[in-house]
């Protein structure tokens, strides 16, 4: 380690959940040195669970912020705005970006994940035409734009999901005429087994969605009254506006190949190290520990982000004081769960939704809602809750189905911590 | 450090938080402040900044009414995290604020002087002391006039302050089941805490479940039996962080795997169970509905508290009545409600008799045992020991 690299500080790449968190939990570690954050917008940290929201009507813009000026002043960060970074170079400890190289002494990766366009074919007659994918507050001020022109009546979501349920729902809002056409036999396709999925669905189209289930985009044209969209089905429709969620791809492009131990995402240990002890990874660029199959996976969603990111700021402030750190603040793992509601219609989910030989399925149904068990038999012969949906017909917070969800999600994390 | 104890909890949680909004609907309080889980972090980090003293955080926060409403009009009923998409947790959140408030000057003596439970005495001490209520047989790790302290029980038996004090009956019976089923008993009787928390005294209610921690360690159980799922969460955490061998169990499920029998039939009519807020996981629940043979289809509320959380009492009077009204909505008329915790049966017990309803309200352990919890005179004597010889001392102690 050069003398130049230990005055460089802590870089952090990602100015998100995960990038905020780590930076909080260095300084209330004591850390006292640079914190340099590689952001590829000139915003401040937005919450990617809010863009739909604010496409919807439902949030003002400021509103998708959850951070102010003034806490994130507080956190004395060096913050490299609209500044991507290009290259990655763990063993000469630099980072390359448009605005110059810089030098660091540790790294966290928090860079998140992007919408992929894989599945979308080009349009004919337009080829520059792209179809809204939300992630970013500028995706969310695209989706916006198209809802509320005027002449946009109908519109396509394509993917099912949750970022393209709570798209449909801000299309909802607006009144538009949906439709969602996915792969998948059902909505909510990673998430849900089919009983509670043909609930949810149910729903949707007690408020005229058409949904187009088992099916994909085969072409686009556009014609002269819109885009016109023939499915695989052979069936045709035209469209004032398409959105596609096709699934998320880890933002690590600038990771030479072999560089870092990597899977699907970096492969990292309890302090959410990854295979070079200097660099961090958390967030949607983690392979951490998936408490369930005892697997190294990525759980993309916003509270993971956040724990992994203070936990890779408090080991890293630890390190940094000559110190080892604590096994309090080690990454305890976590268990995929999810929440969603289109327009009254609640989805609850957590664990695992792989039915194998050795899990069984219960499904209790009545006309408050709808509950799907997946147990799973140990080898003592006990079988133990694995998994769960939830669905019902009325979204009221604090209610019955809240609680059952946190109950369940309890029970399933506290069998598989013991 | 800052001029607030608890920066870094507020710093945490407004790092955890989406700002979705969710958990504002799930909660009166909220709702009243308008104010999202994330706000009180948020509100209480602004109350600080730019200020030199703690003089001038204090009147920051007095203020901000929406504040004070979001931070003691809470009653740690996790309506709101249950809600939360990242199940963020409010009650850690909470506590520290009600820290700060207190290390502040912001929450008024009154709300609290008789509940200091880590004191010698307390609304429970004194009134055990008034009503000749003492369990000095049943300590039997504790040395006394009568007994030397001994060691090695099977188990500790917990019954908490609302238990030890109004149902003396029902405890000795209770720990009398211990005896018949063979097992050794010594009884704790002490106070998980909680009103120590809900009054800003964060770090006494830790130091007090980790003196609980050294007697249970010191009797030589390896099980604390618990009766209210609030107990057993505490007392679990200060085993686990002091690394005791010590497994905490539910009443119903340390009797249910030992083959006991309740003494008597379930009452005739509709039971309705009132979940307690405390038992997250539902399993107190239903180890309790399997101990007493109920159907698990037996109707039950769940969300919510009865009121008596947070002593939120102290702060908006009507609120708890309110909250009790809400909960015992559910239970149609000549229907038995079963409470978890012994603090949600004296708490409906109160309302009622404020409000009589046709509604029999029952601990579960009521349900299992003969003796009963006997309200009218528990009030009365409760009532009546502040106008009595007793009344100028309750007055001094508690001022």
């Amino acid at each position: 380690m050069t003398l130049d690299s230990r005055a460089a500080g802590v870089a952090i790449i990602g100015y998100g959940t995960a990038g905020v968190n780590a930076a909080i939990a260095l300084r209330d570690g004591g850390y006292e040195g640079t914190i340099r954050v590689f952001s590829d917008t000139g915003t401040l940290p937005y919450s990617p669970i809010l863009t739909s929201y604010y496409a919807g009507g439902e949030k003002a813009y400021e509103e998708c912020f959850p951070w102010s000026v003034e806490e994130l002043d507080e956190l004395g960060l060096e913050v490299m705005e609209s500044c991507p970074v290009e290259h990655l170079d763990p063993q000469a400890h630099v980072i390359s970006t448009p605005k110059g190289d810089f030098p660091y002494e540790k790294c966290v990766i928090a860079s998140g994940s992007s919408p992929a366009l894989r599945g979308f074919p080009e349009v004919e007659g337009d080829p520059e035409y792209r179809p809204i994918m939300l992630r970013s507050m500028d995706d969310a001020q695209r989706l916006k734009d198209a809802i509320e022109r005027p002449a946009c009546k109908r519109f396509l979501v394509s993917g099912a999901s949750m970022v393209a349920l709570k798209t449909l729902e801000a299309c909802l809002n607006h009144g538009l005429a949906c439709t969602l056409v996915g792969v998948s036999p059902h909505v909510l396709d990673f998430n849900a087994l089919p009983e509670a999925a043909e609930r949810f669905e149910k729903g949707l189209r007690e408020k005229g969605v058409n949904l187009r289930l088992g099916q994909k985009i085969d072409s686009v044209r556009r014609v002269a009254d819109g885009l016109e969209v023939t499915f695989s089905s052979g069936e045709a429709d035209v469209f004032d506006e398409i959105s596609i969620a096709h699934g998320m791809m880890s933002n690590l492009g600038f990771l030479d190949e072999g560089a870092l131990e990597i899977d699907r995402a970096l492969i990292v240990d309890e302090f959410m190290r990854t295979s070079d002890p200097d660099v961090y990874a958390a967030g949607d660029v983690a392979q951490a520990t998936e408490l369930i199959s005892g697997e190294k996976r990525i759980v993309g969603i916003w509270k993971n982000a956040a724990v992994q990111g203070a936990c890779a700021g408090s080991a890293i402030a630890a390190e940094l004081a000559g110190g080892q750190p604590d096994a309090a603040v080690a990454y305890k793992g976590s268990i995929s769960s999810n929440t969603i509601a289109v327009n009254g219609t609640l989805f609850i989910s957590a664990g695992a939704m792989e039915v194998t030989p050795q899990r069984q399925v219960e499904v209790q149904e009545d006309g408050e809602m709808t509950i799907v068990r997946i147990f799973e038999e140990q080898a003592d012969g006990e079988e133990r809750l694995v998994g769960f949906n939830i669905v019902c017909d009325a979204d009221e917070p604090g209610g019955k189905a809240y609680d059952l969800g946190a109950m369940m999600s309890l029970r399933i994390e506290k069998a598989c911590r013991r | 450090m800052g001029l607030l104890d608890c920066s870094s909890v507020y710093r945490k949680f407004s790092g955890q938080c989406t700002q979705c909004g969710h958990c504002t609907p799930a909660c009166s309080s909220l709702e009243a402040a308008g104010m999202t889980l994330g706000d009180i972090a948020r509100a209480m980090l602004a109350a600080e900044r730019g200020t030199e003293t703690r003089e001038q955080v204090a009147m920051n926060i007095v203020m901000n009414p929406q504040l004070v409403q979001a931070v003691r009009g809470c009653f740690f009923c996790t309506s709101c995290k249950n809600t939360c998409f990242a199940h963020n947790d409010v009650c850690d959140l909470v506590y520290h604020a009600r820290v700060d408030f207190q290390n502040l000057g912001l929450i008024e003596r009154e709300a609290w002087s008789s509940v200091l439970v880590d004191q010698e005495w307390d609304i429970f001490t004194a009134y055990r002391a008034i009503h000749g209520i003492g369990y000095t047989d049943l300590t039997r790790h504790v040395e006394t006039e009568d007994h030397a302290a001994e060691t090695g029980f099977d188990v500790a038996f917990f019954p908490g302050c609302s238990l030890a004090a109004y149902g003396p009956e029902l405890t000795r019976e209770i720990f009398g089941a211990f005896e018949e089923l063979g097992v050794s008993a010594t009884m704790v009787d002490s106070c998980c805490g909680s009103s120590l928390k809900s009054a800003g005294f964060f770090n006494r209610a830790e130091a007090l479940c980790a003196r609980n921690v050294d007697e249970i360690v010191q009797s030589g159980a390896k099980q604390l039996v618990c009766v209210c799922p609030g107990c057993a969460n505490d007392m679990g955490k200060a085993l686990a962080s002091k690394g005791a061998d010590v497994q905490v169990v539910s009443l119903a499920k340390f009797l249910g795997d030992r083959g006991f029998e309740p003494k008597k039939p379930l009452p005739e009519g509709q039971i309705c169970i009132s979940k307690s807020c405390q038992d997250r996981d539902g399993s107190y629940l239903e180890q309790t509905c399997e101990l007493l043979g109920l159907d698990p289809e037996t109707p039950t509320i769940f969300h919510g508290c009865c009121g008596a959380g947070g002593a939120v009492s102290a702060f908006q009077p009507d609120r708890q009545a309110q909250q009790a009204d809400e909960k015992l909505s559910f239970a149609p008329d000549g229907a038995t409600v079963v409470t978890m915790c012994p603090t949600c049966t004296y708490t409906y017990a109160y309302r009622m008799m404020g409000a009589p309803r046709d509604i029999s309200n029952k601990h579960y352990t009521e349900l299992l045992f003969e003796s009963q919890f006997d309200w009218g005179t528990v009030f009365y004597q409760l009532g009546s020991m502040w106008s009595g010889e007793y009344g100028p001392w309750l007055a001094e102690v508690f001022a």
